[in-house]
C-alpha cells in the first residue's frame, strides 16, 4: 500500500520535535478529519537553516511533515514557496487519492509559516519552553 | 531489543484455518466433489457430509440440525434474518406491495456490526421505523431502554451477542425472556442476535438465550472465509432472500458450498471441544497484555466493560496519537492489530462504536483492537508489549498534543496532559 520511502519515514521520522529558536511557525488542522501539522523553521538571510515538525493524524500526515522538513533544509525561502503538493506527493513515493489531503495540509502549513515571517507577523503559536 | 517476529493479534477480523479443518475439507474439493442436490452416489456423499456438518454447527449453539441454514457468511446471515423477518411480517399484513406510512418497527443497538447497521438504514429508507438502543460508557444495552422502546408494531429486535470492536457481551438471555413473555401475550415479535464474534469463544445455547435467529461465520472459528450460518428456530417464518432453488429448506437457494460447509462443521466441532481451554488461554494472554500496558504506558483508556466481554479481546485508546499511525508502525514490526480510526476505515468519521461509549474524537481515533487467538503465546504478548511501548513513545514525541504543547492545546480547548 505504501512505498519503501514512506515506511522508512514512518519508522525513522526526520526532524521531529520542537525547534526552540524557530522564527517561522505555523500549525494547520484539517477541519474535516482533525489531522494536525505544526512546522517550525529557523530562517537566516532568507534561507531555511533548520526545520522541525510535529504531527497528529494518519500516517501520510506524519510522513509529509517528515519529508517536507528534509526537503526544505538549505533551501531559500523563495525556493520553498515554489514547492508544490504534487512534488511532495512524488517525494514520499505517491499517496492514495483519499490521502492527498495530507500533502495539501503540509504545503498549506509551509506557505503560512513563510508568509507570516515575511509579513513580520508573530507566530500564531507560542514556542513552548 | 529482540528480533522482529510476526504476531497476529487480529483474530476478530479473521483466523487462520486449522490444520484439522483443512484436512477435513480437502477430499470435498477433489474426489468427493458431488453436488449435494444430485441423486447419484457422488451427490449422496456430499449430502451426507453437509448433514454431518449441520449437526456439528447445531451442536455448537444448542440447536437442532434442521434449524441451521448455511449461507455465505455473517453478513448474509444478518441480511437473511433482518430482511427475511421484516418481509414475512409484511406478507402477514399483506403490505408487501402496499404503501403505508410506516411498515412497522425494528429495534437494534447503536453498536451493531456494519452489516446490521447497513440493513437497518436500508429498511429505514423503505418505510420501517428503527430504534437504535444506546450503550452508555460500558458499551452494553440496558433492558429498561429496550422495554421502553417496544411498540405495538415492533416485529423484530436485533441485538448482537458480543460487539466486534470492544467485545462487550449484551444481555441476550434477558432480551430473550422478555420477547418470550411478549409473545405469550399474543404479540408477533421475533428476536435475532448476531453471534459472529461470540461463537467458539463463549458457550452458546439458543434455548437459554431465547433467540429466534442467530448469525454465525465460519472464518472466525479457524475455517475458511465464504461460509456462515443462520439459526432459524423451528416455526419462525422468514422470506428467502435468494430464490431459484430448493436448497436449505427453501430458505437459501443456491448449490451448497460443500467444502466450506464441511470445514465449518469440523471447526465447530473443534471449537465446542476446546472452547474452555481456548478461552482460558486467550484470556490469560489478554490479561497479561493489559497488565503490561497499564504498567508501562501512560494516558490510555480501556474501551468497554472489562468484566462483561469476550475473553480474547482488548480495545485501548492511546491518547495523543492516531490509530492508523500506530497500526502501521506496529505492522512494520510484524504486529497485526486493527483500529476504528477514520483514516483506516476509509470514512471521515471515527468508529461509531467507540463514539457510542461517549468518547471524544481524539480517543475514538486512537482506539486499537487487540484480539488474541488459540495459537498466540506468552512470548507473542511480551514481544508486542516491547514493540508497543517503543512505538507509542515515538509517536507521542511527534504529536503536537504531547505534554510540551500544553499551552497551545489549552488555548484551543484540546486535550493536554
Amino acid at each position: 500500500m505504501y512505498s519503501r520511502i514512506f515506511k522508512d519515514h514512518i519508522e525513522k521520522p526526520r526532524n521531529a520535535g520542537e525547534l526552540p529558536d524557530a522564527n517561522a511557525v505555523s500549525e494547520k488542522m484539517n477541519p474535516v478529519c482533525g489531522d494536525r501539522l505544526r512546522l517550525m523553521f529557523r530562517i537566516r538571510d532568507r534561507r531555511i537553516e533548520a526545520a522541525r515538525f510535529l504531527a497528529y493524524g494518519c500516517p501520510p500526515t506524519l510522513v509529509c511533515g517528515s519529508m517536507l522538513t528534509e526537503l526544505l533544509v538549505g533551501k531559500t525561502v523563495d525556493e520553498a514557496m515554489l514547492l508544490t503538493r504534487a512534488e511532495l506527493v512524488a517525494a514520499v513515493g505517491g499517496l492514495p487519492s483519499r490521502k492527498q489531503h495530507a500533502a495539501a495540509l503540509a504545503i498549506e502549513a509551509l506557505r503560512s509559516a513563510i508568509e507570516k515571517k515575511n509579513s513580520g507577523g508573530k507566530p500564531a503559536f507560542p514556542t513552548p519552553r | 531489543m529482540a528480533e522482529t517476529r510476526k504476531v497476529y493479534l487480529d483474530h476478530s477480523a479473521t483466523t487462520p484455518v486449522d490444520r484439522r479443518v483443512v484436512e477435513a475439507m480437502l477430499p470435498y474439493l477433489t474426489e468427493k466433489f458431488g453436488n449435494a442436490s444430485s441423486v447419484h452416489s457422488f451427490g449422496q456423499e456430499a449430502r451426507a457430509a453437509v448433514d454431518r456438518a449441520r449437526r456439528e454447527v447445531a451442536a455448537l449453539i444448542g440447536a437442532r440440525a434442521n434449524e441451521i441454514v448455511f449461507v455465505s457468511g455473517g453478513t448474509e446471515a444478518n441480511n437473511l434474518a433482518l430482511r427475511g423477518i421484516t418481509d414475512a411480517s409484511l406478507t402477514r399484513k399483506n403490505l408487501l406491495n402496499g404503501s403505508s406510512k410506516s411498515k412497522g418497527h425494528v429495534i437494534t443497538s447503536c453498536i451493531e456490526h456494519s452489516s446490521v447497521r447497513g440493513i437497518s438504514e436500508e429498511l429505514e429508507k423503505h418505510g420501517w421505523d428503527i430504534t437504535r438502543l444506546p450503550v452508555y460508557e460500558e458499551g452494553i444495552v440496558r433492558i429498561d431502554d429496550l422495554r421502553a422502546a417496544l411498540r405495538p408494531d415492533t416485529v423484530l429486535i436485533s441485538v448482537m451477542l458480543a460487539n466486534n470492536e470492544i467485545g462487550t457481551l449484551q444481555p441476550i438471555a434477558e432480551i430473550g425472556s422478555l420477547v418470550r413473555e411478549e409473545r405469550k401475550r399474543g404479540r408477533q415479535l421475533w428476536f435475532h442476535t448476531d453471534a459472529v464474534q461470540a461463537a467458539g469463544r463463549v458457550s452458546l445455547d439458543t434455548e437459554a438465550l431465547g433467540c429466534d435467529l442467530l448469525s454465525l461465520s465460519a472464518h472466525k472459528l479457524y475455517a475458511p472465509k465464504g461460509t456462515g450460518a443462520l439459526f432459524v428456530r423451528r416455526g419462525v417464518r422468514l422470506v428467502s432472500q435468494n430464490v431459484g432453488g430448493h436448497q436449505e429448506r427453501e430458505k437459501r437457494a443456491g448449490t451448497e458450498g460443500v467444502p466450506g460447509i464441511v470445514a465449518f462443521g469440523m471447526a465447530a466441532k473443534c471449537a465446542r471441544e476446546e472452547m474452555a481451554e481456548r478461552s482460558e488461554h486467550e484470556s490469560e494472554l489478554r490479561d497479561r497484555f493489559e497488565a503490561g500496558v497499564t504498567e508501562r504506558i501512560e494516558d490510555i483508556v480501556f474501551n468497554g466493560d472489562r468484566a462483561r466481554r469476550l475473553p480474547h479481546l482488548s480495545n485501548i485508546s492511546f491518547r495523543f496519537i492516531e490509530g492508523e499511525g500506530l497500526l502501521i508502525s506496529l505492522d512494520l514490526q510484524g504486529v497485526a492489530v486493527s483500529t476504528g480510526s477514520a483514516c483506516s476505515s476509509g470514512t471521515l468519521e471515527p468508529s461509531p462504536v467507540i463514539q457510542a461509549l461517549g468518547r471524544n474524537d481524539e480517543l475514538s481515533r486512537g482506539a486499537i483492537r487487540f484480539s488474541f487467538g488459540k495459537d498466540n503465546t506468552v512470548e507473542d504478548v511480551d514481544y508486542v508489549l516491547e514493540v508497543l511501548v517503543r512505538v507509542v513513545e515515538k509517536l507521542r514525541q511527534l504529536s503536537p498534543f504531547n505534554k510540551l504543547s500544553t499551552l497551545t492545546n489549552a488555548a484551543e480547548g484540546l486535550p493536554s496532559r
